[in-house]
């Protein structure tokens, strides 16, 4: 069956929220932080990697505390642009200008079933799901781990991976693997699917997302994990997500100060180890809720909400932009939408390269099958407010306006008829029923999603690949479960 | 030979093309063709493709307009070539126009263009009408329906004003009437007197068909 091709947000118009000087300022203030106050990485072998090249290591509190002159030289091996390698050579996705690659929302823990209604523990069959619904939307342009596989236990990253490539041909980022052997295992079965190392190392058809915690520490199966990955030139994202007002200053650039610092630490590690591993850049602030410290990811001011994608730049690095992470409970509420609804817009004109992630709710917690679609609907609207318009005399269509007269109508007109139909573009809201109404979104997407779930079913891996992914699995099972 | 002419005549209306509706019609004339027979076979299936292929959902309103355009250009040249006392087919007479001070057109020719593909014969009397051309229009084209729209809360008064004159002429129970347009709302229509209100084109044709007590 077609599935429509990857449609990216593209633009050539940039919004800047940071001038030069205050870019200036908060890359100084990342700077100070690395060199005086240091970042805690707890594992020895990332301490011996920074004492090698010549940073302040203590080896009792486990911080690092690294030189300026080590961070500018490393920083300057991080590759600007990269290719994400997909299973279908037709996604693989080319990191470039003026083009923002979006992905599903990720890592949830809950799924309001789609048959029962009911709300559990998601499991590794509900990652096939969303991985199979991700596959078949056009606004998405790689894949990451919608829910989490509970059932798996343990090996439960390995599984996703195992689950994401039988339901979904597109690149894969994984926002759960921890730790040196769930990553070397990952790596395993990703060099398998690939067939060398020599392609894995080219089109990577899986990538990391590793989380520092706020403030300023690392954590030691994170950045294990991503030193595996960096051997084999697989990229990494590094996401920092201070908290204003609790895991970080309660002022925005504060905040930022703190959450760079940790990515841009584990960056140089990253690249000591490694000269050249592709990273991602990545800063999800959010606020504390001053009465009841509930984690706030939409108040009315979040001005300037898309500045980590300006640092990242800054630092010469791609940035994945955090979008659609509502907290609304509901999948279609006034709430869901409105908190969201500039979110691509936004992103797209700041230039981030990779994006997430729609379709959750409950800040990054719940699933909800049908918000794909409804969030997809805000995707291409922003879209389509990005598409250049056309003015030509047909576009401008004089010669019709004074065939019509003042007064007249439009319908008749043979050009209408001709631009009538695609003039306006049908979404989740405007779609009719059988009287001519406009029928109530959800129904309409919770029909999508069905049809969808019904009718596409994406290649699979060749079968003797599948077989090897088997086997490394289950001696994964049997080595970590044990 | 004539077959082949009222196929064409058909095609002319489904694909929307009144300068062709228009020659064939002449030629047929030229040909000795029966007028109502060309109506009969050619435009009548032709409008009714057409508003069968808008309610599957496959023809958009220009469609729908051009082609009732086209039917319109054809029974233009037909219809005075009738003979004796041959009248074509028709569900039902309507006279429809927008109300007195209002200049907004499309709405009313929209319900004209569907009631005319679902087999009305639609007079349409244009904005800006007063009741009393409304009365001679019913009068003279002998109506079963009366369309009044009014886009305005200002102007759907007189909407109440044309049912008075219909009583005052002696036509309201000759007539029917159907209100429409942005304020207007059933209950007005319930309020005024009105037989009948639709809120879209799409739906005035069921509320007409039901007027005329035929089938929709």
């Amino acid at each position: 069956m077609e599935r429509p091709p990857i449609e990216p947000l593209r633009t050539s118009r940039k919004l800047s929220f940071l001038d030069d000087q205050q870019l200036k300022d908060l890359q100084e203030a990342t700077l100070q932080i690395m060199e005086n106050t240091g970042v805690q990485f707890p594992s020895d072998k990332a301490l011996d990697i920074f004492a090698e090249h010549g940073a302040i290591v203590d080896r009792v509190s486990q911080i690092v505390k690294i030189p300026r002159d080590l961070v500018i030289r490393a920083m300057g091996k991080v590759p600007r642009y990269f290719t994400l390698g997909a299973r279908n050579p037709e996604f693989d996705l080319i990191l470039q200008d003026g083009v923002s690659y979006f992905t599903n929302d990720g890592c949830g823990h809950n799924v309001v079933d789609f048959k029962t209604g009911e709300k559990r523990a998601s499991t590794k069959k509900d990652v096939g799901m969303a991985a199979r619904i991700n596959d078949y939307l056009s606004s998405m342009a790689f894949s990451w781990t919608m829910v989490s596989a509970q059932d798996c236990g343990l090996t439960s990253p390995l599984h996703e991976i195992d689950v994401t490539w039988r339901n979904n041909t597109k690149h894969y980022q994984s926002v759960t693997m921890m730790g040196e052997k769930i990553c070397r295992y990952g790596v395993e079965m990703a060099t398998v699917l690939r067939g060398s190392e020599e392609e894995l190392r080219s089109r990577p058809p899986l990538s990391l997302i590793v989380c520092t915690i706020a403030p300023l520490v690392q954590d030691k199966e994170a950045i294990e994990g991503a030193l595996v990955l960096g051997e084999k030139g697989i990229p990494i994202v590094i996401m920092s997500m201070p908290t204003m007002g609790t895991t970080a200053p309660a002022t925005y650039a504060g905040a930022l100060a703190v959450g760079d610092a940790e990515v841009i630490s584990a960056t140089v590690l990253m690249q000591l180890a490694n000269p050249g591993t592709p990273v991602f850049h990545s800063i999800f602030h959010a606020w504390a809720d001053p009465r009841t410290a509930a984690y706030v990811g939409y108040p009315l001011d979040s001005r300037a909400r898309y500045a980590p994608v300006e640092i990242a730049h800054h630092w010469g690095m791609p940035s994945l932009g955090g979008a659609f992470g509502t907290e609304a409970s509901e999948p279609d509420s006034w709430r869901a939408a409105a908190e969201i609804a500039t979110d691509p817009l936004m992103v797209a004109l700041a230039g981030a390269e990779i994006v997430t992630g729609i379709g959750l709710r409950d800040t990054y917690t719940t699933l909800y099958p049908e918000s794909f679609i409804l969030d997809d609907d805000i995707y291409h609207s922003a879209r389509f407010s990005l598409l250049d318009m056309d003015v030509n005399p047909e576009t401008l269509a004089v010669d019709v306006i004074a065939a019509v007269k003042p007064g007249g109508h439009f319908l008749s007109q043979k050009h209408t008829r001709k631009n009538m139909r695609t003039s306006m573009v049908r979404g989740v809201s405007h779609q009719l029923d059988k009287m001519g109404k406009y029928r109530n979104p959800s129904e309409y997407a919770r029909e999508r999603i069905q049809w969808i779930l019904d009718n596409h079913h994406p290649e699979p891996p060749p079968e003797d690949v599948q077989k090897e992914i088997n086997t490394i699995l289950k001696i994964a099972d049997k080595e970590l479960k044990s | 030979m004539s077959e082949e002419l009222y196929k064409k005549l058909m095609a002319t209306v489904v694909d929307g093309e009144p300068e062709d509706a228009e020659a064939i019609a002449k030629e047929a004339l030229e040909k000795n063709l029966d007028p109502l027979t060309c109506i009969n076979k050619g435009l009548m299936p032709g409008i009714q493709k057409v508003g069968e292929l808008f309610s599957t959902g496959e023809y958009y309103l220009p469609e729908l307009i051009i082609g009732a355009d086209a039917m319109q250009a054809a029974l233009e040249i037909l219809e005075p070539a009738l003979v004796g006392g041959q009248k074509r087919e028709i569900v039902g007479m309507v006279v429809m126009g927008t109300v007195e001070g209002d200049l907004h057109e499309i709405g009313k020719t929209l319900v004209g263009t569907m009631l005319t593909a679902n087999g009305f014969k639609v007079v349409d009397i244009g904005a800006d009408q007063s009741a009393e051309a409304f009365v001679n229009a019913i009068k003279e084209h002998e109506a079963d329906i009366v369309g009044a729209s009014a886009l305005l809360t200002t102007t759907m008064l007189k909407q109440k004003k044309l049912i008075e004159a219909l009583e005052s002429a002696g036509l309201k129970d000759k007539v029917k009437v159907m209100v429409g347009g942005a304020p207007v709302t059933e209950r007005y229509a319930q309020e005024i007197g009105a037989d009948g209100y639709a809120e879209d084109a799409i739906s005035a044709v069921d509320i007409a068909f039901r007027l005329m007590d035929a089938p929709a």
